[in-house]
């Protein structure tokens, strides 16, 4: 472990996903040295894991991709991967301090031409991460084709320590002896642009999902249907088939007390109304049913993208599924109350998709230590002031953008990580004002 | 093929410093074995003829699930190729991948 240099940047961003790169993109662009950090290989969040983007239908790849090298490659920027923040500290000039945390990737980014020939070495297989377990990766391996950085890491808790990575290797890149770095750092500003989690639809044992191989994600439908996709097309997990039946089961861990989530995600109809589209480009022949409690099709050209849809031969069924069990095929059974006819019925399907909702992301409260970084009763950071001053929380000089706020599609997203950074930039010319003065 | 040395490439050996501090997990070992075990029995059954998931299930008695898992794992490796679809357009066949 290493103690490192102090560093000073105008402003710490917290989550390099579309909300936090948009905003140290509009902060770096008007002058600013700004800090870009995120725990994960890679920036680009959820975002860059996308097939498509509703409701234009854009490829979501060919949106982040240059906005991440934009951001790559931005003079004013420095991105760190691996690397988490805490110990932030306000001082009485409203300026912070914080430390800083990376993990090592046990690869020089710098060296690294991404030319893979260490995950052609490699010998180990463990589920990747990147493709929600529907296939395997490497120890060694690059996070997936438009990762950013595109470089190496190595996985070392499955690693088997046999060195074929490192024998392979053309540039010398591979560096076992990295160790965790640490060092603190000044800055005028932090915003926190933490994102989300996935709801977990293990914590529904009725729908079955971990114990029937056809009931998978929406965010694992999200990944066949990417270009880098796991498999060849879209198949049944249970046995490689080609599915012709699937059934969508909206709110899966939105608006559901039971689970602790009593709000809407905001994004399952939309999603799933893309990805039913996208399905029957893939697969003409297939029949599309999504299982709905309310559409909600609020936003510019939503409700046009939803009556697309069932122009298109999607079906919308009203009703919750109570209750979803496999057969021996691996077909599956949805048992709900279909509001339109009052009567409980049971629909059969060879493969289900679980809408499943958005969490906030925990522990950020922790990462301040002399201020309290209020939430809202749902365990999003709270906005202070929304109508006025939307990205404003409830410490002076911290601001919050995207999903760490509440639940929102992209253009929200992005409109909040601009609406941060305008404040955020504020906020940084008051500081630097007030030290001239004194 | 002649493996050509560029500037002492593959001469650095830093695993041997990890292999002081770090024991290699018994699961690590085992995964690697089943892998390596898996692999070698897929790539046997496709020697000769391409196959579905299902064929090579019955072949190998394994379960659908895990075949595919492996399967499209070794199409991503870029040891196997889809070679076309089924009269019932359900299960794609696959073959071992030509590379030369």
């Amino acid at each position: 472990m290493q103690e490192n240099k102090l560093k000073e940047y105008d402003a710490l961003v917290i989550g390099a996903g579309i909300a936090g790169g948009e905003t140290a993109l509009n902060l770096a662009n008007v002058g600013n040295k700004v800090l870009l950090i995120d725990k994960d290989l890679t920036v680009g969040g959820k975002m860059i894991m996308l097939s498509k983007v509703f409701p234009t239908l854009d490829c979501s790849a060919c949106i982040t991709t240059p906005k991440v090298s934009e951001i790559a490659r931005h003079q004013n920027i420095t991105v760190l991967t691996s690397t988490e923040a805490s110990d932030i500290i306000q001082k009485d000039d409203g300026t912070f301090e914080a430390l800083i945390t990376t993990q090592p990737r046990y690869v020089v980014v710098e060296d690294c031409t991404g030319c893979q020939l260490c995950e052609d070495a490699c010998p180990v297989n463990v589920d990747d991460q990147y493709q929600y377990g529907l296939v395997g990766r490497k120890a060694a391996f690059i996070p997936f084709s438009i990762a950013s950085p595109r470089a190496a890491a190595i996985d070392i808790e499955n690693c088997t320590l046999c060195g074929a990575c490192e024998r392979a290797c053309p540039t010398d890149c591979i560096d076992f002896t990295q160790t965790v770095e640490k060092y603190t750092i000044k800055c005028k500003t932090v915003v926190v642009a933490t994102g989300f989690q996935l709801f977990d639809p293990t914590l529904i044992p009725r729908y079955g999902f971990g114990r029937f191989k056809n009931v998978i994600t929406s965010m694992q439908m999200e990944r066949q249907l990417a270009p880098t996709r796991p498999f060849n097309t879209v198949l049944r997990p249970s046995d490689g088939k080609m599915p012709d039946n699937i059934a969508y089961v909206l709110c899966t861990g939105s608006r559901d007390k039971t689970v602790g989530t009593p709000i809407c995600s905001q994004v399952c109809c939309m999603y799933s109304t893309k990805q039913a589209q996208l399905l029957m480009g893939a697969l003409p022949m297939a029949d599309i049913t999504l299982y709905y409690l309310h559409i909600r099709a609020f936003g510019k050209g939503f409700n046009e993208f939803y009556a697309q849809a069932q122009s298109m031969g999607v079906e919308y069924v009203k009703g919750k599924v109570a209750k979803i069990t496999e057969k021996e095929d691996g077909n599956l059974i949805l048992r709900y109350e279909d509001i339109n006819t009052g009567k409980v019925t049971e629909t059969e399907h060879d493969m289900v998709v679980l809408s499943v909702g958005i969490l906030p992301n925990e522990g950020i409260t922790q990462l301040f230590t002399n201020r309290k970084l209020e939430l809202d009763p749902f365990n999003y950071v709270s906005q202070a002031n929304p109508l006025e001053s939307p990205a404003m929380t409830s410490i002076e000089g911290v601001f919050v953008a995207g999903v760490a706020s509440a639940p929102m599609d992209i253009p929200d997203s992005i409109l909040s990580g601009g609406a941060a950074s305008s404040e955020a930039a504020n906020y940084i010319r008051h500081i630097a004002k007030k030290t001239v003065e004194v | 093929m002649v493996k050509v040395k560029i500037m002492g490439v593959g001469n650095k050996k830093t695993v041997l410093i990890m292999k002081e501090k770090r024991q290699v997990p018994q699961a690590v070992k085992d995964n690697l074995k089943f892998f390596v075990r898996t692999k070698k029995e897929i790539l046997k059954a496709l020697k000769d003829k391409k196959k579905t998931v299902p064929d090579l299930s019955e072949e190998l008695n394994m379960p659908k699930d895990k075949v595919l898992y492996f399967l499209m794992s070794l199409l991503k490796y870029g040891f196997v190729e889809v070679d076309g679809i089924d009269d019932m357009d359900e299960y794609f066949y696959y073959k071992l991948k030509d590379n030369g």
